[in-house]
């Protein structure tokens, strides 16, 4: 072999290619298909829509609090998951969260579907104090929800950068229409960033998630967001032979 | 060149390959007692780099 | 005598190594502690005090990032910066940017900290820093990288020693993971918040390709460069085989890129790319293992220096964890005990098995090698290493051992279904039932923490007695001269 492999160890150019090789090599083979063969990898299921503008903002509250750290998002194909939390999570259910939320741990249950399980009245007095309602709880009680104002000065620059990224709310009609077409017109109007404070505080009132309709807390968002999980999909609508082949 | 996009064309080759790769690799280093004695002389590198109060010994064939 | 000194000193920038060195006791301490406290909480909740800056999931990226960055960084940087000089006889390249790594590294680790507690989060597990926080990153990881390159390239020994291609696969890779895993969108310029790039199914593939890298790099090639360097020089004794360091790397280097996926099995995520990340797991066994043989070959012929050298004591145990946890974490990569581990505390249990034992371990080790011949002088108290040497052992134990059980218990509850097919467990029992291992895993860490704090002691006294020495000597010598 005339190969002078004496030249890897000496020369540092080539050693820091040939480690930037090996390294690169897993990631690509992992990562690119699931960008270019997205027809095989998310299924294609309806009812699946971006967020509000106020399960949006629920939705950071959530980030922040780092609730991922203890709740996952993400209901395996088994027995007792079913049983417990129900239908096994799609890679569709998720396709508009930036960042996903499907977490590690589950000191406390999965939250995947845990939309309209709990009466907004228990969402809330769960998160002020968990241990008034499940007295084993090692939760934290999260009582500057409820006390601190929802911010909502940015919810527009919120929305439009989730646009950035992809997440289909609508800057201008073409937008819209496309929306429509796609969402139903309900949906759409929900999703245009023009008028995302004022969906936001309608949608507040009109759900009155924290019992008090006279301003938006953080509770409200939340509380909000937390209802919405899980409930976009119909699965009654749905083949089981149509998702299996996506596993 | 689009049938190396098919996944069961691409993974036996990407096997095969990593495979030779791994085998000029060993091959390389357990192939000829020349090359391994030399490179087992390399791994007294760290013993010869005392400075501490130290006579300084020559450096130049590590 | 005093002109070699005088050289010897001159040789290699040691004022920066000092810097880093302390630093990584500081955030060990600061980090560990934070650790205690999240696991307390776990264990009597009314500990998060009903404020958002005490609540557990603030919290918890403070405890991650202090240990990981603030602690294992910091010790990488002094030691990839002593190795780097040592074994290429070359000063450091561009002292201006060295400086800049260390400042610039503090202050990644005080803002993530900071903003942690004030809810500013990416929401991405190990990597919940926001975007300006991450371009500071960037920055220090570059200069970094330009510094250890350009260290190479100026050395007087024309081999490579392979610590340094460990280090430098490490450092190539971290930036690599950073980038790409922390591609977002900020809200606008003035908010620290910001969206991920990604969504769903490709950002978790991508979390997780960073997750379990930042772990197979940071915390595992990193490492195996301070163990390729500090375990035979403790020794005295080269390498058990130069040859299989060479397989060890490259193998390891190409195959840990491609096991992330097994954070993600029974997801979403499609099933042949948690296949691939089964596969390369289980394969990955081989250069680990190779590996920790490769160490503990290395200290076969100095097993009498066992019983009086506590360092000593410290790298074994840390190569026994290593070996350890490198068999674990195949297991548990394998679907079927997946799907009994995943989401429990096992998870937690082989982190720890992993970070304390083989992580923290070989540092010590390392650190307290490195330490007396920084600042010119010995050890302040053997003893006291020893004592270390014993809190951190019973403390990994009792945390792993403690997180085993309740991990499988977890797992087995969570399953089990009664004569009717009904679930047998609700969940909250589940929590119920975990409380004595979490009381058991907290007296672990402070067992751990109570080791770190007499290493603490221990440094600050040998840097006093290494200060005031060199101060002594330094009169002496001016005395001589005039």
């Amino acid at each position: 072999m005339s190969f002078k492999h004496e030249k890897i160890e000496t020369n540092a150019g080539i050693l820091l290619v040939f480690t930037m090789i090996a390294i690169s090599i897993g990631g690509m083979v992992e990562i690119a298909p699931l960008f270019f063969m997205k027809d095989k990898t998310i299924e294609k299921v309806d009812g699946v829509r971006p967020y509000t503008p106020l399960e949006s903002r629920g939705r950071d509250i959530y980030v922040r609090e780092g609730c991922y750290l203890c709740h996952s998002q993400m209901i395996r194909p088994f027995r007792d998951e079913q049983l417990r939390y129900g239908h096994y999570s799609l890679a569709a259910e998720s396709q508009y969260d930036h960042p996903f939320q499907w977490g590690s741990k589950r000191t406390g249950p999965d939250l995947a579907r845990v939309g309209g399980k709990y009466s907004n009245e228990w969402q809330v007095q769960h998160l002020l104090s968990p241990r008034s309602v499940v007295p084993e709880s090692v939760m934290p009680n999260y009582p500057w929800l409820l006390t601190t104002k929802l911010d909502v000065s940015d919810v527009g620059d919120r929305l439009r950068a989730l646009r950035i990224t992809g997440v289909p709310y609508s800057a201008n009609q073409e937008e819209y229409q496309h929306n429509v077409k796609k969402f139903g017109e309900k949906v759409a109007d929900t999703l245009v960033i023009a008028d995302a404070q004022k969906n936001l505080v309608a949608q507040a009132q009109e759900g009155n998630y924290d019992g008090d309709r006279s301003s938006v807390s953080e509770m409200d968002a939340l509380v909000a967001y937390l209802q919405v999980l899980g409930t976009m999909v119909d699965f009654s609508k749905v083949k089981p032979e149509d998702l299996v082949k996506f596993r | 060149m689009g049938w190396l996009a098919d996944p069961e064309i691409a993974k036996p080759i990407g096997m095969l390959i990593f495979f030779i790769t791994f085998c000029l690799i060993l091959f390389w280093v357990y192939g000829s007692r020349k090359r391994g004695e030399k490179l087992e002389e390399y791994k007294n590198i760290p013993l010869h780099d005392d400075d501490d109060d130290e006579v300084k010994k020559d450096k130049s064939n590590g | 005598m005093s002109a070699t000194t005088l050289a010897a000193a001159e040789q290699y920038d040691y004022e920066i190594i000092k810097k880093f060195s302390v630093m990584a006791i500081v955030w060990a301490v600061v980090g560990m502690a934070v650790g205690l406290y999240i696991a307390s909480e776990l264990a009597w909740p009314f500990l998060n005090f009903d404020s958002p800056y005490f609540s557990f999931g603030r919290f918890r990226p403070v405890h991650t990032g202090a240990v990981i960055f603030g602690f294992g960084g910091s010790a990488l940087f002094a030691t990839s910066y002593y190795v780097v000089q040592r074994t290429c006889q070359a000063r450091l390249f561009a002292p201006g940017l060295v400086s800049f790594t260390f400042w610039g590294w503090q202050a990644v680790i005080v803002l993530a900290a900071i903003s942690y507690v004030l809810g500013y989060s990416q929401g991405r597990e190990y990597a919940e820093m926001e975007w300006p926080i991450d371009i500071l990153i960037e920055l220090v990881w570059v200069s970094y990288m330009a510094i250890y390159i350009g260290t190479l390239m100026k050395r007087k020994q024309p081999h490579i020693y392979v610590a340094n291609w460990f280090y430098l696969a490490f450092i190539l890779a971290t930036a690599l993971l950073h980038t790409f895993n922390n591609l977002a969108v900020p809200v606008n310029l003035f908010s620290m918040k910001s969206y991920s790039l990604f969504s769903g199914v490709q950002d978790a593939m991508v979390q997780w390709w960073y997750g379990h890298n930042a772990v197979g790099f940071f915390l595992t090639a990193a490492f195996l460069g301070m163990m390729y360097y500090f375990v035979p020089k403790h020794a005295g004794r080269p390498v058990y085989s130069y040859r299989l360091s060479i397989v060890h790397f490259w193998a390891l280097s190409f195959m840990y890129m491609w096991v992330g996926t097994h954070h993600l099995h029974w997801t979403a995520l499609p099933d042949w790319a948690s296949t691939l990340g089964a596969t390369f797991s289980i394969m990955l066994l081989l250069p680990s293992w190779g590996g920790m043989i490769n160490g503990i070959m290395t200290l076969s012929g100095a097993w009498d220096k066992l019983r009086t050298d506590p360092i000593m004591r410290f790298m074994i145990v840390a190569l026994s964890f290593y070996g350890m946890s490198t068999f674990e974490g195949p297991l548990m990569a394998l679907k079927d005990v997946n799907a009994l581990s995943h989401y429990t505390d096992w998870t937690v249990g082989h982190v720890h098995s992993g970070a304390l034992g083989w992580v923290a371990m070989i540092s010590f080790g390392s650190m307290y090698h490195m330490i007396p011949r920084l600042w010119k002088t010995e050890m302040y108290s053997v003893k006291l290493i020893n004592i270390h040497f014993w809190l951190a052992t019973i403390g990994v134990l009792l945390y792993i051992t403690a997180m085993w059980i309740s991990g499988i218990s977890q797992g087995l509850m969570w399953r089990a279904f009664d004569d009717y097919g009904n679930l047998q467990y609700s969940f909250v029992e589940s929590v119920a039932a975990m409380h004595p291992f979490y009381v058991m895993r907290a007296i672990g860490g402070m067992f751990f923490l109570s080791g770190m704090l007499t290493m603490a002691y221990n440094v600050f006294q040998t840097i006093r007695q290494g200060v005031r020495a060199a101060e002594v000597e330094s009169v002496r010598a001016a005395t001589a001269t005039a």
